[in-house]
């Protein structure tokens, strides 16, 4: 099963039935054996700059054609995470000292350092297994499940659609919806929302497991624009619920006037935080909605990949991402495709840098970067090629950055020569083979 | 819809031309409208993507009265059709029509690509052969014997007359059911927009994938030939798939597996040829052709196709 | 809320609605749309592996498909 050459015999015949059937060919054969499964597999390894997170992870989907247009697919997913994040802390012209999650020791930042916390180190396997299949006609039916586990983190999840096709398959509308329920066994246990950082030992304030619900709802419409042009229209909406809050963030308590963080009473004898640190808060409710375009546009045997979503939430968060690759062939065989990213989000409403001593503390506050302000822009590059027995091989080097701003309302005293936004920089490397 | 191997040299069919036996059939097929018929000794059949009843009646009708139209005029079992007369003009010249001339243009120039192997007037070489799993191989004496009445070289050919010498036969059989699976996928694509898959036996030709990202999918017969369980999917999105070989025509003897694919140069079986070979093509005359080539090269036959550049599948006993 | 509801309704009926009229290809010029890297999705295990990632830096998740996640990731 091979292409290319050029066939003197083929060429003549080709030449000769024209000839005979007094016609030309409409369009060339297009014909591909289905093997019995189909294994997509990737390595990856994302890793951020300054020691933050590193990840390895190694994936498979093995996919397998039935007759009749019935479609499986299983997935699985192994990820190995080391490395430290931002604990929602912030950086201080002295050391400070932190009760690590478990309540079990301490661990202690450096003046002028932004505070990590260290203790990620975590390997999680998913699972994913898809069924598709024609219901009558017109319709595709697909239902699927997924299920990961984590250390400190269990995900089950089911989903549905179906999808049905108009105006001679050019046309196609889907709707599908999808539940999932996740458990969070927190390190040490998942500390009450905005409740002080304690001692090494005193786990008073932490709570057992906790559980949230996702509702997602996707319809779409896909529409065949001309001979080189599709697109795909999508709305989504999302309602989670539960226990939102990530139990590892933390927030500085500090001095209304100078804005340096609140200094706290060591008990002797014992290790502790040595300053006032409040485990964050978030609503026990989200609804985000979203719109997603995308169009894919053929010229001259370039692909344009072009998408854009509108994101908005009842947290106000809204985000804008445009995403373009245009894949570029090299030959018969080879091709390079670029891909940029742009990503721009405006912060939650309850998102804050610091909670000011002796005031009344809000509801909900979080200073996880991933609330705040900013914007996030990917540039990379995929090489792919087909091997010798018709296997698909790719590489791509992605880097990843994150540039933010905190609004200056948020910054107390003297935060704003201190205190910035832990920007990113982060590198994605991945190699692929499907055979 | 399962691809089931067809000997494209030797199609010792037998007669059909019972015209109560032209019964055709319209039913549901999945997400398709299934109309299946009897022509050229084979199971027909086409698969419509479309909901309109009437369209799919109005298309039977056409495919089938052109299928028919193409067995009566070229099938070598029906006296008084050009075949026949040909065949029973006893060394006299015959004018023959354009479409049966533009056949024996494309037969002549098979001829020459395959170094003799493609004949039209190897036919006879049957009478000597039965490939019935036995070890009964026929007398050489025999086979040489009818070979003075086979090749095309023999028969003169000027376009729009033939005069062949007594006792000579041409026979279609090795082009007929691509021809005709091209002719009726070409009428069905000048009435519809329809998807229609057209498949004679084995032998088929697409006007268009169903939907955007689907494909037709075929089964590709294992080489026990239990049609239970396809040894592979081929999806066709356009174009078309033909299979030349049969897996249970063969003799035996000695240890030696004769298989059926005569060489008409020496009446004897092209030797180590597959036992089935699968070529895609942007036709199914083309499909099919490079099939028969491929077997009349025997144990090269894969070189040729790789050669050629060609889409193919070859099963080997 | 409702506005939303509105806004998708119109949208899903622009779309349909041309579509259903005048937009899209006779079935044999799908000859290029039905290339593999014409598919909406060309490479299943990155755009999950892309999901994954962006769903654990920002605060966004989801639109081409569903909203993803089920990592507590950091």
């Amino acid at each position: 099963m091979k292409k290319r050459k050029n066939g003197g015999i083929s060429t003549t015949l080709a030449t000769a039935t024209c000839a005979l059937l007094g016609t030309t060919p409409v369009s060339p054969v297009c014909a591909q054996e289905i093997d019995k499964w189909d294994f997509d597999t990737s390595l990856l390894y994302y890793g951020e700059d300054n020691e933050r997170v590193q990840d390895a992870s190694v994936a498979v989907l093995a996919t397998r054609n039935f007759v009749d247009d019935r479609y499986l697919a299983l997935g699985l997913t192994v990820d190995a995470l080391t490395g430290a994040t931002p604990s929602g802390a912030i950086t201080q012209p002295v050391a400070q000292t932190f009760t690590r999650p478990s309540g079990k020791s301490t661990y202690t930042t450096p003046a002028n350092e932004l505070p990590l916390d260290d203790t990620f180190r975590d390997t999680r396997v998913a699972m994913t297994a898809n069924w598709q299949q024609p219901l009558g006609r017109l319709y595709t039916f697909n239902a699927g499940a997924s299920a990961s586990k984590e250390f400190d983190y269990t995900h089950i999840g089911l989903n549905a659609r179906i999808a049905r096709d108009f105006n001679q398959r050019n046309t196609t509308i889907s709707a599908g919806i999808a539940l999932a329920r996740d458990d969070i066994d927190a390190v040490g246990g998942a500390p009450v929302p905005l409740s002080p950082m304690l001692d090494v030992g005193d786990l008073a304030n932490r709570m057992t497991t906790q559980s949230k619900d996702v509702f997602d709802v996707v319809v779409g419409v896909s529409q065949v624009l001309g001979r080189n042009t599709v697109m795909q229209l999508n709305y989504s909406y999302s309602d989670a619920s539960g226990y939102l809050t990530d139990p590892y963030k933390i927030i500085s308590v500090v001095d209304g006037i100078t804005g340096n963080v609140v200094t706290r009473p060591l008990t002797p004898g014992i290790d502790g935080p040595s300053h006032e640190f409040l485990f964050e808060s978030r609503p026990d409710d989200r609804v985000k909605q979203s719109f997603y375009g995308q169009v894919k546009h053929f010229m001259h045997g370039k692909v344009l990949d072009a998408s854009y979503r509108y994101m908005s939430d009842d947290w106000e968060i809204e985000s804008h991402t445009l995403d373009l690759r245009l894949r570029w062939p090299l030959g018969d065989e080879h091709y390079l495709e670029p891909h940029l990213r742009y990503y721009t989000q405006t912060e939650a409403d309850f998102y804050t840098v610091s909670l000011v001593d002796g005031q009344m503390l809000p509801a909900y506050a979080s200073n996880d970067y991933r609330l705040g302000n900013f914007d996030g822009i990917t540039a990379g590059v995929k090489y792919g090629w087909k091997t010798g027995n018709g296997h698909d091989l790719s590489v791509r080097l992605e880097l990843y950055q994150q540039r933010g701003d905190i609004p200056a309302n948020l910054l107390v005293g003297n935060q704003a020569g201190t205190v910035s936004y832990p920007d990113l920089d982060a590198v994605i490397a991945q190699f692929s083979y499907r055979f | 819809m399962l691809l089931s191997p067809s000997s494209a040299i030797d199609s010792e069919r037998p007669p059909r031309v019972k015209p109560n036996a032209r019964d055709v059939e319209l039913a549901r097929h999945g997400k398709f409208w299934r109309v299946t018929f009897p022509a050229m000794g084979s199971p027909c059949e086409l698969l419509l993507d479309t909901d309109d009843r009437s369209e799919v009646q109005a298309l039977a009708g056409i495919a089938t009265a052109e299928a028919w139209r193409i067995e009566d005029k070229f099938s070598r079992y029906i006296s008084g059709n050009i075949v026949d007369r040909i065949n029973t003009a006893a060394g006299t010249s015959v004018e023959v029509d354009p479409e049966t001339a533009g056949l024996i243009d494309f037969a002549g120039l098979l001829y020459r690509l395959s170094d003799r192997r493609f004949d039209i007037t190897s036919g006879a070489l049957r009478k000597a052969w039965t490939f019935d799993g036995s070890d009964r191989l026929p007398d050489r004496a025999a086979v040489r014997r009818i070979l003075r009445q086979v090749g095309w070289h023999r028969v003169d050919w000027a376009s729009p007359v033939l005069t062949m010498p007594s006792g000579m036969q041409i026979d279609f059989g090795g082009i007929g059911k691509e021809y005709a699976v091209d002719k009726v996928a070409g009428l069905v694509r000048e009435q519809t927009s329809s998807p229609c898959l057209v498949n004679f036996g084995g032998d088929l030709a697409v006007t268009g994938p169903p939907g955007r990202q689907d494909s037709w999918q075929v089964g590709r017969e294992s080489l026990q030939g239990s049609t239970a369980l396809p040894v592979g999917l081929i999806q066709l999105r356009s174009g078309a798939l033909a299979t030349s070989g049969d897996t249970r025509r063969y003799l035996l003897k000695d240890g030696i597996r004769y298989g059926h694919i005569l060489d008409p140069t020496t009446g004897w079986p092209v030797d180590g040829a597959p036992a089935s070979v699968t070529v895609a093509a942007d036709s199914c005359v083309q499909a099919g052709m490079l099939c028969t080539l491929a077997m009349l090269r025997g144990a090269e036959a894969e070189a040729m196709l790789a050669d050629e550049g060609v889409q193919y599948w070859c099963l080997r006993a | 809320m409702a506005r939303w509801k509105t806004c998708v309704a119109s949208l899903l009926a622009i779309a349909c609605s041309t579509g259903c009229t005048s937009l899209g290809v006779e079935p044999w010029d799908r000859d290029i749309l039905a290339k593999d890297e014409m598919q909406l999705v060309t490479d299943p295990l990155e755009v999950a592996t892309d999901d994954h990632i962006y769903f654990s830096k920002e605060a966004s998740s989801g639109g081409r498909g569903f909203g993803g996640g089920g990592c507590g990731c950091n």
